[in-house]
């Protein structure tokens, strides 16, 4: 075994349950965040040589499992499409047909109410409210201002606030 | 309202998960560049074709300031010359400098010494001179 190869193994075993929990608050399947945190992995695998330490290990693995993510909700925004339905809808279903959806009717709400976030409002939420990443990690990931990222996180806690009919943040910023 | 306990995973998952990443590595091993490889391969002829295009650009710097000029080039350069620096008819004489020469073109003179040279004699030369009105 390779020092890459040692290296991947821990990174392996630190970051894989996290990164699993991340996708799975965003792709709202067990299935789906299976395959796409294989992927992500085979990534940070093929990419881990050139990684040179100038952002820091995490920064750098949620970059690669972030976009990712991305780009698996736009793929799958035009699957939705070409089945004559919408992202939404298909999020929705896929919540409520999830075996491992555990929550009550009010966090199947919540989670419907997330999903129909526009993706990077979706992404900043996920990051801030069940992450809870500090802003400046996420302005790392996400290459964004702290500055915006409060605006966008405050923009969704608005639509999710409007479309559960309370307040869930109280206390929150 | 739970953050995370609303979602699960099935029994055992994340160790089963974390073997199976385990096994990226050995499913995906890292292409090593060996001297088989088609850049080795191809290595010798473009060393070849970069040495001889060094060759022809260094030489072609090197002698092209040394190069003698083609002569209606020169000529050329010449004429500029003498027409730049005495617009009234100066000529270059060879290891004397500049003077001025004058063309005065062929005078009945120059032509009857000729001819006197050339053998032709007086009587034939007044003769000629009567004809043409001189």
């Amino acid at each position: 075994m390779d020092g890459v190869e040692r290296r991947f193994n821990e990174i392996v075993k630190e970051y894989s349950e996290r990164v699993y929990w991340h996708v799975r608050r965003l792709v709202n399947n067990h299935e789906d965040a299976d395959d796409l945190v294989q992927d992500i992995f085979l990534k940070i695998w093929t990419a881990l040589p050139s990684f040179r330490g100038e952002a820091q290990l995490f920064t750098w693995i949620w970059r690669i499992a972030t976009n990712e993510t991305l780009n698996w909700l736009r793929r799958e925004r035009v699957r939705a499409s070409l089945r004559f339905t919408t992202i939404d809808a298909e999020m929705e279903r896929r919540i409520d047909d999830d075996p491992f959806f555990d929550g009550d009717a009010a966090d199947r709400a919540l989670s419907k109410a997330v999903a129909r976030l526009p993706e990077k409002q979706r992404q900043v939420f996920v990051l801030r409210y069940y992450d809870e990443m500090p802003y400046e990690e996420m302005s790392a990931i996400l290459g964004t201002s702290t500055g915006a990222l409060k605006a966008s996180y405050h923009i969704a806690q608005e639509k999710v606030r409007a479309a559960l009919g309370h307040d869930l943040f109280s206390g929150s910023d | 309202m739970s953050k995370r306990n609303d979602i699960s995973t099935p029994e055992g998952y994340f160790d089963a998960l974390q073997q199976r990443l385990g096994e990226i590595p050995a499913r995906n091993p890292r292409k090593k560049v060996s001297p088989s490889g088609a850049f080795y391969r191809l290595a010798p002829y473009a060393a070849i074709a970069a040495s001889f295009l060094a060759i022809v650009m260094i030489g072609s710097a090197v002698l092209r300031p040394t190069a003698v000029p083609a002569e209606d080039d020169t000529w050329t350069y010449v004429s500029y010359l003498a027409d730049a620096l005495d617009p009234d008819g100066a000529a270059l004489v060879d290891g004397a400098g500049w003077e001025v020469e004058e063309d005065e073109g062929l005078t009945p003179d120059d032509i009857v010494n000729y001819l006197l040279a050339d053998g032709i004699s007086v009587e034939h030369l007044n003769y000629l001179s009567y004809e043409e009105g001189y």
